[in-house]
């Protein structure tokens, strides 16, 4: 039989506010329909216990700027750490899929971490992903995000990297938050096409989003050939959902679940907290068991216009078209310490709604015909004007790349306040602080 | 000073002890007649004497009655008419009988979705008027959210059919759907095999002339009176006997693994600081996933006289039994035969023991090597299983689930555990069992009557747990399926404390237990938010008095 492993973690004790939709309630129901209807006792269903990532996974992954202890991550630390026991529990051939049902959620925490944004602070796919590629030498990755809004986090950790593809299936940037993920972001200069975007227009419902990945994401994931596939499982498409405006169903969940096929689906948003969620995800469990959701019905009907038929088959054409005539326009920069080669320079504004403010970024890859390229980040929050610098050697790093990241290491650790390094391909993360190499123990202390 | 029985009815042995104060005065071991258990039973209460001893002031029996009929199908035809609603398909869970779907349907705050169809009814009561079943379980999803489905159906019924006996899922007030609607099936199915057998016990015992009350061992290692005990929460209360018997027997904060020995199965416990693990779902018995709550405990069919037999030359252990042990007159090899040849124990035969391992081998190969082979074969395979489900135990309360950032962070010190062996195997496999799981092994004093012990020292338990939506202005307890109308205000904050203590005092108070000893669990708050207003809240809060026992006996005990 195959076994569908589950961890429910609603984090009772957490809110980002009393009445701030990812709230403590926000699971309640959810919890009270699925252990209802007696899912934990379904003879496929394994329940596991929550577990705590550690911060070195946490950093092999993000950098968290400017100091691990200004943010408080006791709840992201389990959220993440729940989808590693899940991955792992795939890998051990324990489970043939999983869903980690777990509060809060983490699409939209990037490469650089100062703060909460969109209600993440750390992303637990991405965590997640970095951590099977570095204990069980996973090569290729595919996510694929389904949550209403943009993954933009997921996609600023691997925008560089040509052995994840992401994803992201959304409602327009220009209507809803964060405002970004169309179609002309593509991915980096070593990288390029590792990236779709599918922004759709405002009041698509099951037919239009289950035709957008029969006819686009699932032949482009094929043709990507992925060795686990990972669903950011957002369920504010949902025709209830207060923050947006799709009229997906819970059964068009199931279906998209079913179509998707995930190893591994992992919460996101979702904010018809009595409406959408506890009927959303009973379908997307019983879907991963495989067991009939036909019979999962909300009591609430749709009852915005539905976009479906030749309008949007049509719009996705066209969309399609557009993704595929865009060439890149790489603007080659470097400092005068850069070591050689030729580096590509990327420059961004995140916006952190959470706590109102912005971080500029300035990303600088190295241009490379062997491996994803080293890359330098140099952060910096416009709100305190700290700054910070990260640099990545990618996993399947090339020698020269390697070389050049610990270069780089070697020029900033002395003159920046906060530097990360992330080795990915040694599983090497070291941080310094004014010059000096700080440990994880006197980390983890700080933060306790 | 008070007098105390318990009654551990077993499957191959009955345990009975009487305890004075702290001492055990007598103790004894019968064979259990598992086609007649009340005559067991009253051969146990003669056996120490209930006639002539005075001021009796309780006993206890643990009894494999209900759940015997349950594995056995020795059930009363009971009628199971469903509400469920839509959602996941019925058929995904394996329903070990027939029902009856009707609809109507209610979400998951106990809200109507789907009104009940009157035409239906009518159509069950004709055929209840036809058919042979005089009971009716009903039981709804959401049930134990709101009874209303389940009332009203049971209202309309009571008035077309006045004799029918109608039993409600909510009255199991816990979720989920699927075993609730079970238990209120069981618990309907064997009430009467129940009744008659307390019937008989309590005119027996009083015809003893003793006026003692009869309490009833739960899973949960709690007790009930007789009367008032549900008689599926009878079953599986041998294991929990077992955990209680060794607290009886232990210092009051220590964490240990208890490991029960029978004649043909081990149960094996966990208590954390004295506290026995509860499971964090309902217990199983035959087919039947119910809500009734137990210990944590799993048992393997393994014991002193399982059979052992010969496979590619190897001993083995089969999961029956062939009779007695050969040492002691029986007529096939068994652990415990292995046990005496090795002098890990001195019951029984030394030299039948050696003759009856023996005969496992081939004539010609039947040298004190080879039995001596057969023996260390058989002691360590019984101590591998044992180890093993230790393991699986020490897993499960591993991986026990947590809802809350705090339960996460503070989920599971480093408990150092020991092993405390009981039943009458507990000598022979101590050494061995203590070699393989690396860890001190002692046995109980009294071990061979332990769960006797546990039994008649068992305190009574104590469980209220209160769901409050100020909201719908509805509040439901789990244990008792009570549900009422909340007239407080919409965001309550110690006014459902003083609530549902007094609830709670209420109840505890018909029980007869101490309102000293209640702990109250910190409570769960839920602000309920619609459209960004805060129209009420779900509250979520619990007291109880843990299993445990009313006081321990003395060390050292060794009376025959
Ligand atoms: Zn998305
Ligand atoms: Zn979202
Ligand atoms: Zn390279």
């Amino acid at each position: 039989m195959n076994k569908t492993g589950i961890i429910f973690f609603p984090a009772f004790d957490w809110s980002l506010g009393e009445s701030h939709p990812e709230r403590e309630e926000r699971l309640l129901y959810t919890q009270e329909q699925i252990f209802e209807e007696g899912i934990m006792d379904l003879p496929q269903i394994k329940q596991y216990s929550p577990g705590v990532a550690d911060l070195m996974d946490v950093l092999r992954t993000q950098a968290i700027f400017p100091r691990l202890e200004k943010l408080h991550l006791d709840a992201h630390l389990i959220a993440a750490g729940s989808s590693i026991i899940l991955g792992k529990a795939i890998m051990d051939k324990e489970i043939h899929n999983g869903f980690a049902l777990v509060r809060p959620p983490g699409h939209h925490s990037g490469a650089t971490v100062w703060g909460n944004r969109g209600f993440c602070t750390l992303n637990n796919e991405a965590i997640l992903v970095n951590y099977l590629r570095a204990h069980y030498g996973i090569k290729k990755v595919a996510i694929i995000d389904t949550d209403v809004h943009h993954g933009d986090g997921t996609q600023d950790i691997f925008y560089y990297d040509p052995n994840v593809l992401c994803v992201s299936i959304h409602q327009d940037g220009r209507t809803l938050f964060p405002g970004t993920g169309f179609t002309d972001e593509k991915g980096g200069p070593n990288s390029w096409g590792s990236t779709l975007n599918i922004p759709l227009i405002p009041g698509v419902g099951d037919e239009g989003f289950l035709y957008a990945l029969e006819n686009w994401v699932l032949p482009r994931v094929e043709e990507f050939k992925p060795d686990i596939i990972i669903n950011s499982a957002g369920q504010d498409n949902h025709y209830t959902d207060p923050l947006a405006s799709m009229n997906v169903s819970a059964r068009g969940y199931g279906k998209i679940t079913e179509f998707i096929k995930p190893d591994l689906a992992v919460l996101e948003g979702g904010y018809s907290i009595q409406g959408a969620l506890p009927y959303v995800n009973l379908a997307i469990l019983l879907a991963l068991a495989g067991e009939d959701y036909s019979g999962v019905i909300e009591p609430q009907k749709l009852q915005r216009r539905e976009i479906g038929g030749e309008t949007f088959r049509s719009y996705l054409l066209n969309l399609k078209r557009q993704n595929e005539n865009i060439r890149p326009n790489w603007t080659l920069k470097k400092e005068s310490c850069f070591p050689a080669g030729e580096w590509v320079c990327i420059e961004k504004n995140i916006f952190y709604d959470t706590d109102w403010f912005q971080e500029y970024r300035k990303d600088y890859i190295r241009k490379c015909n062997h491996c994803g390229g080293t890359v330098l980040t140099l952060s910096r929050n416009e709100l305190t004007f700290e700054k910070a610098v990260l640099v990545r050697i990618p996993f399947e790093a090339c020698e020269a790349c390697v070389q050049t990241g610990y270069d780089l290491v070697e020029h900033f650790k002395n003159t920046e306040k906060t530097l990360l390094l992330q080795d990915q391909l040694q599983n090497k993360i070291m941080l310094w602080h004014d010059g000096r190499e700080v440990s994880f123990d006197e980390q983890k202390n700080q933060t306790a | 000073m008070d007098n105390t029985i318990g009654i551990d009815v077993g499957g191959t042995f009955t345990d009975v002890i009487l305890i004075r104060g702290e001492e055990v005065i007598k103790k004894g071991k019968i064979t259990t007649r598992q086609e007649d258990l009340l005559t067991t039973i009253l051969q146990a209460l003669d056996f120490v004497e209930i006639s002539d001893t005075p001021s009796i002031g309780h006993i206890t029996v643990s009894t494999t009655l209900v759940t015997n009929a349950i594995i056995q199908k020795r059930l009363h035809p009971v009628e199971l008419v469903l509400f469920p609603g839509s959602g996941m398909r019925i058929s995904a869970l394996n329903w070990p009988v027939p029902c009856r779907i009707l609809s109507g349907e209610l979400d998951f705050r106990g809200r109507e979705v789907q009104p009940a169809n009157k035409k239906e009814w009518e159509v069950l009561a004709d055929d209840l008027r036809k058919g042979a079943a005089t009971s009716i379980a009903i039981s709804g999803k959401f049930s134990h959210r709101n009874n209303v489905l389940e009332e009203n159906l049971a209202a309309f019924l009571k008035q077309e059919i006045p004799e029918l006996k109608i039993a409600l899922g909510s009255e199991w007030g816990q979720s989920n759907f699927y075993r609730r609607s079970l238990t209120a099936y069981l618990n309907s199915a064997c009430t009467e095999i129940f009744s008659s057998f307390s019937a008989q016990l309590r005119k027996a015992v009083r015809a003893r002339g003793c006026n003692a009350p009869i309490r009833v061992l739960k899973a949960d290692g709690g007790v009930l009176p007789l009367e008032k005990i549900r008689p599926v929460e009878s079953i599986y209360s041998g294991p929990a006997a077992s955990v209680l018997g060794a607290l009886a027997q232990n210092d009051g904060c220590e964490s240990y693994v208890v490991v029960d020995i029978g004649g043909t199965t081990t149960d094996i416990g966990l208590v954390l600081s004295g506290n026995p693990l509860m499971s964090s779902s309902g217990a199983r018995v035959g087919s039947f996933l119910t809500n009734v709550r137990s210990l944590a405990v799993r048992s393997i069919p393994v014991g002193g006289d399982s059979a052992v037999f010969m496979e590619n030359g190897e001993a083995c252990l089969a999961s029956h039994r062939l009779g007695p042990a050969y040492c002691i007159g029986g007529s096939h090899a068994t652990p415990t035969d292995a046990m005496r040849f090795l002098n890990l124990t001195d019951y029984g035969s030394f030299s039948k023991a050696e003759e009856g391992l023996a005969l496992l081998l081939p004539e010609n190969e039947r040298n004190p090597e080879a039995i001596q082979q057969v023996a260390l074969t058989v002691v360590r395979k019984m101590a591998d299983q044992i180890g093993l489900a230790i393991e699986q135990l020490l897993m499960e309360w591993k991986a026990e689930p947590a809802y809350k950032v705090w339960e996460v962070l503070h989920h599971h010190p480093d408990f150092r555990f020991t092993i405390r062996l009981n039943g009458g195997g507990a000598p022979g496999i101590a050494t061995v069992l203590e070699q393989r799981m690396n860890t001190e092994t002692i046995v109980t004093d009294s071990s061979e009557v332990s769960n006797a012990i546990g039994a008649a020292l068992a305190k009574t338990t104590f469980s209220w747990t209160l769901n409050l939506d100020t909201s719908l202005s509805r509040y439901r307890i789990e244990e008792t399926g009570e549900q009422g109308e909340w007239e407080g205000p919409k965001k309550p904050h110690k006014e459902v404390e003083q609530f549902l203590r007094d609830l709670a005092l209420r109840q505890a108070q018909e029980m007869g237990i101490e309102t000293k000893t209640l702990q109250t669990d910190p409570f769960d708050y839920f602000p309920l938010v619609e459209n960004y207003n805060t129209v009420g809240q779900i509250v979520r809060g619990a007291m109880h008095v843990p299993p445990g026992v009313i006081r321990r006996v003395s060390r050292g005990e060794k009376d025959e």
